[in-house]
Formats: structure tokens, sequence, C-alpha cells
């Protein structure tokens, strides 16, 4: 049986990139993730790396984003995830610019003209509303996944900057996941209720946010700890439980280890790798 | 009648890389394509008989041809009936091939999980289909084209769309039959929303909403105005669906070649009044909803129709006088 390494290795695209099934065309997110996975592993690969960086590098648009594939001109979340590279990588886009982009997008919702415009409504701003995160696509609202998922490339990138701006931004998400909890104190995409029904925690959003909160000593999150611990027993997928895997991990809790269905993408194959990685104690979301 | 290339996909396939689809023409009032409405008590072995009746019913010429079935899975819940019954969804697979498909592929790109094979798991579909995954294409992760909207009723000037779907000869609209919280109900051109790639915009697709959510159905119908509509409503939801709403038995299947007639008749089984449902409008104008323009097949609406339960925000629509007997 190939390992995690192996696997990732025989996916890649001649262009460098990875695609989100073997053979597909490359696609940003998935040539993230399995950068980090090579990264993270004790095989180099140092070729294999240098190749899919450079893809990466070439997919930087003018505005300093990323676009999630060829062809689609538009820059999205996916430059968070280039964020991620580990530093001593050469090569790659350019951090900087990656940075500046990301920091310029916030959700649509808590943008000055929709607040005004809720304010001339007379509608009282949603209490879950208040903090600023980062939407999937540029001109829409904040979610989780993308906040969770900016929040921890700026800290990354923020790291040997200390920059107050970008540290107004970081905690700003940091409240927007605290706000964005559902009532089972999971996470779910980011709606925590629908016309005031309450909505239930996914697992796959549970553990990337508690992931990117790795470093909060809120008291929410022993709940969603425990919340996460639920979803790890019940959950199938290897994307779901590598994320969860990640995201105990990093509250300083020792996961255990469970079987999942067969089929597998290049996204849970990376993060699978990741994850393992991380029960070693080398967790590169966060170190 | 034979199946027919959508516009878009007839451009697509010229290899337009920036496809351009005119919306909102507006034609003169005539009679639609029919509508059948069949009963089906249950998802039990009858369904694949009715399927093959309702491909011969609507004279489906799929032979040689790549059909793409498009259920709506959403999230999972054991205590509600969020998404496509898979036995429906499997049942109308195995009528496409008996009636010589040459490819009959299961696609959907839920706007909420990005583990679609998971939630598929849950909703059932590998339990009812042997190996699933080889059957199955995410459309939230397909390859995609940009297409162009000229004159859109939204405010999308363009969508990027997975080629599987853009590619296909025949789109299976496989929608339940719900209310929604927003729109009133959600049917088979509501559906369609499971086209829009989340890989590109995420999960959900916000950007739709923005773009303002019953403008873009109208958008998303006039982009594959010939999808076949085949709707699950043996057990459909009602209240605050379409997620966190009741289950409700009706006992139907409803099909047909015209999304704007299967949608409207829908909506009258459901008691909601189609002309105040504003994608409807919006895609096909208030007189072209008239039931009279819409043949029917099967059962009589007024025979099997039922009031759905309807959050206080939308008795608007509800229809005011039904029918006698309904």
């Amino acid at each position: 049986m190939k390992s995690y390494s192996e696997e990732l290795l025989d996916r890649q695209n001649p262009d460098g990139g990875w695609g989100y099934g073997k053979g597909g065309t490359s696609w940003t997110e998935p040539t993230c993730y399995a950068l980090l996975a090579l990264a993270s592993g004790e095989e180099s690969a140092p070729e294999a790396r240098q190749h899919g960086l450079q893809w990466l590098m070439a997919g930087q648009r003018s505005d300093g984003g990323l676009a999630p594939r060829p062809g689609v001109d538009e820059s999205t979340w996916v430059t968070a995830l280039s964020l991620l590279m580990p530093a001593d990588l050469a090569g790659g886009p350019d951090r900087q610019r990656a940075a500046n982009w990301l920091l310029a997008q916030s959700g649509r919702e808590s943008g000055f003209v929709y607040r005004l415009r809720l304010r001339l409504l007379g509608v009282r701003l949603d209490p879950t509303e208040q903090f600023d995160g980062w939407p999937w696509y540029p001109q829409t609202a904040a979610w989780v996944a993308p906040t969770a998922l900016t929040l921890l490339a700026l800290q990354k990138f923020n790291r040997s900057r200390s920059d107050a701006q970008t540290q107004k931004r970081l905690d700003g998400a940091t409240g927007f996941l605290l706000a964005r909890r559902c009532r089972d104190g999971g996470w779910n995409h980011g709606s925590t209720q629908a016309l005031g029904y309450d909505s239930d925690s996914y697992p796959e959003t549970t553990g990337v946010a508690l992931l990117a909160l790795h470093g909060s000593k809120a008291p929410e999150i022993g709940n969603a700890i425990g919340v996460a611990e639920r979803h790890l027993r019940e959950s199938h997928s290897l994307e779901a439980t590598s994320w969860l895997t990640l995201g105990l991990l990093a509250h300083g809790q020792s996961p255990s280890e469970v079987s999942v269905m067969p089929h597998q993408g290049t996204v849970a194959i990376s993060l699978a790798a990741i994850a393992a990685a991380a029960r070693q104690g080398r967790n590169l979301f966060v170190s | 009648m034979s199946v027919s290339l959508s516009l878009t996909r007839r451009q697509w396939v010229a290899g337009a890389a920036g496809a351009t689809v005119l919306a909102g023409c507006a034609n003169p009032p005539g009679k639609l394509a029919p509508v059948s409405i069949l009963k089906a008590a249950s998802y039990s072995e009858d369904l694949y008989a009715l399927m093959q009746r309702i491909i011969v019913e609507h004279r489906l010429d799929v032979r040689g041809k790549r059909v793409v079935l498009k259920p709506n899975l959403v999230e999972f819940d054991q205590n509600t009936v969020i998404n496509t019954h898979p036995k429906m969804v499997h049942a109308a697979l195995e009528a496409f091939r008996a009636a010589g498909a040459a490819d009959v592929r299961v696609a959907e790109g839920p706007g909420h999980r990005r583990v679609t094979l998971d939630l598929a798991d849950a909703a059932g579909y590998f339990s009812t289909f042997q190996q699933f995954e080889s059957l199955f294409t995410d459309l939230n992760l397909d390859e995609v084209t940009k297409v162009n909207l000229v004159r859109p009723h939204s405010k999308l000037s363009s969508l990027y769309l997975p080629n599987t779907v853009l590619g296909c000869d025949l789109l299976v609209s496989m929608p339940k039959m719900k209310t929604h919280h927003w729109v009133g109900a959600t049917l088979s051109m509501k559906n369609l929303f499971g086209l829009v790639p989340g890989g590109v915009y995420g999960w959900p697709k916000n950007v739709l909403h923005w773009a303002g959510i019953g403008e873009s159905i109208a958008d998303l119908h006039t982009l594959f105005p010939r999808t076949f509509s085949i709707v699950d409503g043996i057990v459909g939801m009602e209240g605050n669906g379409p997620i966190q709403g009741t289950p409700r038995p009706m006992g139907l299947v409803v099909a047909g070649a015209d999304p704007v007639a299967v949608d409207a008749t829908c909506c009258r089984i459901m008691h909601i009044d189609p002309r105040r449902v504003s994608y409807l409008t919006l895609a096909a104008g208030e007189a072209q909803l008239r039931e009279d323009l819409i043949p029917q097949i099967g059962e009589k609406i007024a025979s099997v129709s039922a009031a759905f339960a309807l959050l206080p925000s939308l008795e608007s629509i509800r229809v005011v006088n039904p029918a006698p007997g309904s």
C-alpha cells in the first residue's frame, strides 16, 4: 500500500500542480494542500515541491491573489492557502502581495454600505455579524471555513512581522469564529440559525475552526472540543476526520484513530498526511 | 420528442470560452410541454416501472446520449427528509440505461457541505447504488467553463459552470418537493443552484444570494431551459424548508420536459400560487403560468393537492381558493 506521500507524488500533474482527483487538471486548493503534506512528511521530494511551487507562482494574479484554477479570472479565498507554505520553501507566490490582497478582503455584510443600509432601514445588526471575517469569493459574505483558513495563514505570515493592522484583522476573525458557533458548540458553514431555528454543526468545519483557534483561551473552546470529539467518533470521511484530528491536536487533545471510507480525493489524502505529521508533533498549519 | 441540446451546451461544444446566452426573451403565452402527475405510494420497486413510464410518456429518446441526473443533496438529518431519495435516482438511472442511454451519471454540488461523498453516504446513496463513487461527479469540484449572461435577471454577468453538465445531452433535475423559507418553494429550477461550483464560489454559493436568489434561479433556467424534471413528491417537506421543515407524505412523482410547467404544477399541488413565486414569473411571465396552458398526464391537481404548511412570512403566496376537492 502506498504511503500518503507516494500517492501524492503519483498524482502530481506534469504542469506541477494537483487536481482534486487523480488525473484531473490542476487547481490551487489541492496543489497547496499537497505541497503542505509533502513539506510535513519525511520524504522531502524537493523537485516535486519546487515544481508545484512554480505552478502556484505562475498563477499569482496582478492583484496579488490567486484564482481557484487557471481560466478563472478572479482571486479568491485560495490565496490564503498559498501563505500556509513553510517560509523556508524557496519560490512560490509573493507572500507580501498575497497577504495584502487578503487584508483588502472582508465579508460584504461588514462593509460600510451594507451597515449604513441596515441602519437606515432600522434593522438591528445581528450579533454574529459584528465581527469581520473573510468570504469565499470577493463581494460576498464572510463564512467560517475561509475565515478560519485566512486566520491560520495570516497568523503564520504575521509571526515574524507583528503588524498592528494585520493583528486587528486576526482579532476580528477570532471574534467572528467564536460568534458563529452553533447551538451545539461546533461550527457549520457559518449560519448558526435559519429564520430563528438553530442549525447543527458539521464535522469538517468544526475541525478547521478549532484548528484556527489554536491559541485561544476562550471558555467556549472546552465545549467545542467535546463536539469535535463526538464528530470524530461519528464521521467516516478522511477529510472530515483529518480536520477534526488537526483541531483537537492543536488544543492539546489526543484524538483517537478512526476508520474511514475508502474514497479519497487529493485534498483528503493531503490533509490526512498533514494530520499524521501533526500527531508526530509537526503541525504545519500552526508552526 | 427527441432530446435537444440547450443553447448554452451547443455554444460550449462549439468551443466558445465565453458562451453567450440571452435571458428574458418574452414570448406570447402558449401551451407548455405536458406534466405527468403520478401516484407512488412509497420508495418501492414500483418506481422502476414508473420511471420507464415517464420516459415513454414524454417520448424521451436518449439512445446513445449522455444523461446527467441531478438530485438535491443538501445536508443530512435523520429526523427529516431533506434530500432526494436515493431509490428515486437509482430507478431513474436504471430506466435511462434501459432506454439506451450511452452514459448515465449522478451529479450534484451541495451548497453547504464540502465533503459531498460523506453527505451522499449519510443520505443512503452508497447503500442503494453499487459503486456509487464511480457513477458520481461532484459538481463542486468539476472542470468549469465561463458562460456569459446577456440581459440577466440577476446582478450576475457570467457564471462558471461544470463541464459535466454543459457537455451532457440531457440534464435531469430531480429535486424534492419542498417549501423554501426565502423563495416559497424549491423544485426543479431551484435545484439548479447545485450546478454552480463551490470550488469557484465556495460553500455556500453566496454569490447567488447577493445577485438575487429568485433572479439567479431564473438565470440558471435560461442557461438550462430544456432540463427534464422528475420531482420526488413521495415524501415532501413543508414548513421551514428546505432543511428544517417537516416531512409531508404526498405519494406523488411529478415530471415533465418544461421546468416552468413542472414547478408551477408542483406549486399548485402544494397550494402555492405560482404567479406569486418570483422566479417563475421572471422565467416565464405571469400569463404563461395559467393552469390551462399546462397539459396534464395522470392525476388531476385537484385530486392530489394539499396545503403545505408555510412560514407566516410566506402566507401571501398561498392559493386563496383552491379548486374544489383539493
